[in-house]
């Protein structure tokens, strides 16, 4: 036999009754604070609050610890002179692929596979990215990401998604991959087409945030900045324009749990194996990939084609094509490429959300493929058109500004 | 033999999971958590059983990918038996969710997870007679210590699928 | 009774001071740089600033916001969060200072030597390092509530 709906009530109703006492009550500190988390006026200095936190940890750890304080010193002063002398074949093209700039004194501008591509993902993005999950899987395993939601909710409404949205948002902060899969939560087809197109553009990865911190720490947050606009302007817009439904949602808010050691310390590992499988190939691999089409002078070509959509278009230099090369495979290897590109701090910028902006990692790529041939291949043609519109607008911004 | 996790969102379903096989789900506070199922192997008394990681839903009615998911995961395991975990504080809406599966004939075992939070909230659940009315074992559960996981896994041998007319009689009739 | 205005006194003096620390923290970071007087200094960058003094700010109306009725767990808690967000602020400060501590600076050895391993520690401090001794004494009252 089957219930109906209104039976099914009817004698959830008639059981609760026979089994369950709700004793007196009393709100206890936990849930008194809990709920200064949740209202908007005391829950948005909060916030503020623990975004400040995050990277005030964050840049610390990464940066002043283990960055600046260690790696450069490592890379710099020990790695990058013992590579330039044992590697045989100065000036040849294996030499070039592999070691890079044989007179380079930091590991940023060698540019070889071993050299500025070890120092890369081991000196800047591992550091980053393990600080990062490690705060990152606090927040979860404390339930403040929910409140979060909450918070946030009444805004993200406003580019047709619920608070729940900023679920996907931040863990796709950590990569974008896992804040595709996380797409899978929300309810219409609409909403998960609206949310992983603003991801794959606007949300920049953990990892890349690591390298910004460290190349260009002064302009990053312009660029950000640029980005989180950009994910509120174009949310509106696709919003406005894609059909189907954004339904409300009831999201439920967990109490604040204790975060077991033993959970943080899982998860964190994770990352880290799975940075060792696929992030670090991928970022050496784009490092070989990019010197071998400088080689072939692919990069000076595809430069010198594109050169009026770049300098005229973009304000940026051509040669930033070798970056946005590389970004396919991985968007830290491309800011690392564009810090060593002579340009002005607003070309910097540019350049930086540009690479952000243009192509989700392969990574991502695959994910998308994953939840669904249309999206993916939608998202890449709302992401052109976005690239166009906003790569323009903010050179036009530059031009009124006059720094472009 | 086959057994899925169920319940709602953000009730523990894989912690219970990384406790029973050993295995290495993510796991958090906040609902969502896990969109995809994950299968297991644990060991009930001395044998082999299959232990799905179902996404959390709400109820057999999908509202969106991740409770799709959830909902084919039943339909495609017949001959499944299935834990449902229920938050010990919010017993209706699981109640809900755990009369659908029955319904639907699968034998089911009840876990009150976080139970301990019940407590502290001066909720009082009379497990016995709950166990009289529904006719499928329940156990009070806090899965993050292991409290209760031994004995729920020892309940799923006694899981019987259950006539709904039964409950409706033990409940006392509908109204 | 008299316990209880004790305690509305002294949190109503730490949420002036806290809100005075943060607005001048906002002020000093926007007008001139840095800033320091006695053990006290003021960072002159934005994020710690402007960003850090919006927090510190907030710790301050916290506090006053949470004085009035105090044994009630709503306003003790807006109490509670006060100090939290101190800690929050000074806890990142003293990590800051902690990291900074131990490489041993561009061009000196791998780590840093005990001097100036220690030398980093030395006053002056954020106003949020000066506030979280005063910050603590919410500990009792939340262990007397118990």
């Amino acid at each position: 036999m089957k219930l109906t709906i209104d039976q099914r009530w009817d004698l959830i109703d008639k059981i609760a009754k026979q089994t369950v006492t709700f004793g007196e009550y009393r709100h206890t500190l936990k849930d008194a604070i809990g709920e200064l988390t949740i209202k908007p006026f005391t829950g948005i200095p909060i916030a503020i609050a623990v975004m400040y936190a995050f990277w005030s940890i964050f840049s610390s750890f990464a940066g002043t610890l283990f960055t600046d304080g260690f790696m450069v010193k490592l890379f710099d002063g020990h790695f990058l002179p013992w590579m330039q002398d044992i590697f045989p074949g100065a000036g040849g093209w294996l030499y070039y692929i592999i070691v890079g700039d044989p007179l380079a004194n930091n590991s940023f501008e060698a540019l070889g596979v071993l050299t500025s591509g070890f120092f890369v993902a081991i000196g800047v993005v591992l550091p980053a990215i393990f600080i990062f999950y490690l705060m990152l899987a606090l927040l979860e395993d404390m339930g403040y990401m929910p409140r979060l939601a909450v918070l946030i909710d009444t805004v993200l409404h406003r580019i047709g998604l619920h608070g729940y949205a900023i679920v996907p948002t931040i863990l796709s902060l950590g990569c974008n991959v896992p804040g595709v899969a996380a797409t899978r939560i929300l309810e219409t087809k609409k909403q998960r087409f609206i949310m992983m197109t603003l991801l794959a553009i606007f949300i920049p990865c953990g990892a890349q945030i690591g390298i910004m911190e460290e190349v260009i720490p002064d302009t990053m947050g312009w660029v950000l900045l640029y980005l989180i606009t950009g994910y509120f302007i174009f949310g509106y817009i696709l919003n406005k324009i894609v059909p189907g439904k954004s339904p409300e949602f009831l999201i439920d808010v967990p109490p604040y749990r204790k975060p077991m050691i033993s959970n943080l310390s899982k998860k964190v590992w994770g990352r880290i194996v799975g940075f060792f499988k696929v992030a670090l190939p991928f970022v050496l691999l784009g490092c070989g990939i990019v010197n071998v089409l400088y080689l072939v002078g692919f990069i000076d070509w595809v430069g010198n084609v594109f050169s009026p959509v770049f300098v005229l278009w973009f304000g940026v230099p051509e040669a930033t094509a070798g970056p946005l090369i590389a970004a396919f495979l991985r968007k830290d290897l491309a800011v690392a490429q564009l810090s060593v590109i002579e340009m002005t701090p607003y070309q910097m910028i540019s350049a930086v959300v540009l690479v952000s902006i243009y192509f989700p990692c392969v990574a991502t790529f695959a994910m998308m493929i994953k939840e669904g041939v249309k999206e993916m291949l939608g998202a890449l043609a709302v992401l052109f058109v976005v690239v166009f519109l906003y790569g323009g607008l903010i050179h036009l911004i530059g031009i009124l500004l006059g720094v472009a | 033999m086959n057994v899925l996790l169920m319940g709602h969102p953000n009730v523990g379903k894989s912690v219970f999971f990384n406790r029973l096989t050993g295995a290495n789900v993510t796991e958090s506070n906040y609902p969502g958590t896990t969109v995809d199922f994950t299968k297991g192997w644990m060991k009930i008394d001395g044998e082999d059983a299959e232990l799905v990681d179902v996404p959390g839903t709400f109820s057999l009615d999908p509202k969106d990918k991740a409770e799709e998911v959830a909902v084919a995961m039943l339909h495609e395991n017949k001959d499944a038996k299935v834990i449902c975990v229920i938050d010990a504080s919010k017993i209706e809406r699981g109640v809900y969710l755990a009369l659908e599966i029955l319904e639907e004939g699968y034998p089911m075992v009840i876990a009150l997870n976080m139970w301990d939070a019940a407590v502290d909230k001066n909720i009082l659940i009379d497990i016995n007679n709950l166990q009289r009315i529904l006719g499928v074992p329940v156990v009070s559960t806090v899965a993050i210590s292991g409290e209760g996981i031994k004995e729920l896994t020892l309940k799923l041998k006694e899981a019987k699928p259950i006539k709904i007319e039964d409950i409706v009689k033990n409940a006392g009739g509908l109204t | 009774m008299a316990e209880r205005s004790i305690a509305a006194i002294y949190f109503a003096i730490l949420g002036i001071i806290t809100t005075a620390f943060g607005i001048a923290d906002i002020l000093v970071t926007m007008g001139a740089g840095s800033f320091a007087f006695g053990i006290l200094e003021i960072p002159g960058d934005l994020f710690r600033g402007v960003w850090g003094g919006f927090i510190v700010l907030s710790a301050g109306l916290f506090y006053l916001s949470g004085i009035r009725n105090f044994e009630d767990i709503h306003q003790f808690s807006k109490i509670v969060m006060g100090s939290i967000l101190i800690w929050i602020m000074a806890g990142c400060d003293i990590f800051a200072m902690i990291t900074e501590s131990i490489p041993g600076g561009e061009d000196g050895p791998w780590f840093n030597t005990l001097n100036g391993f220690i030398g980093t520690y030395a006053p002056p401090y954020t106003p949020a390092v000066l506030l979280l001794p005063f910050s603590l004494v919410v500990v009792y009252y939340i262990y007397k509530r118990k």
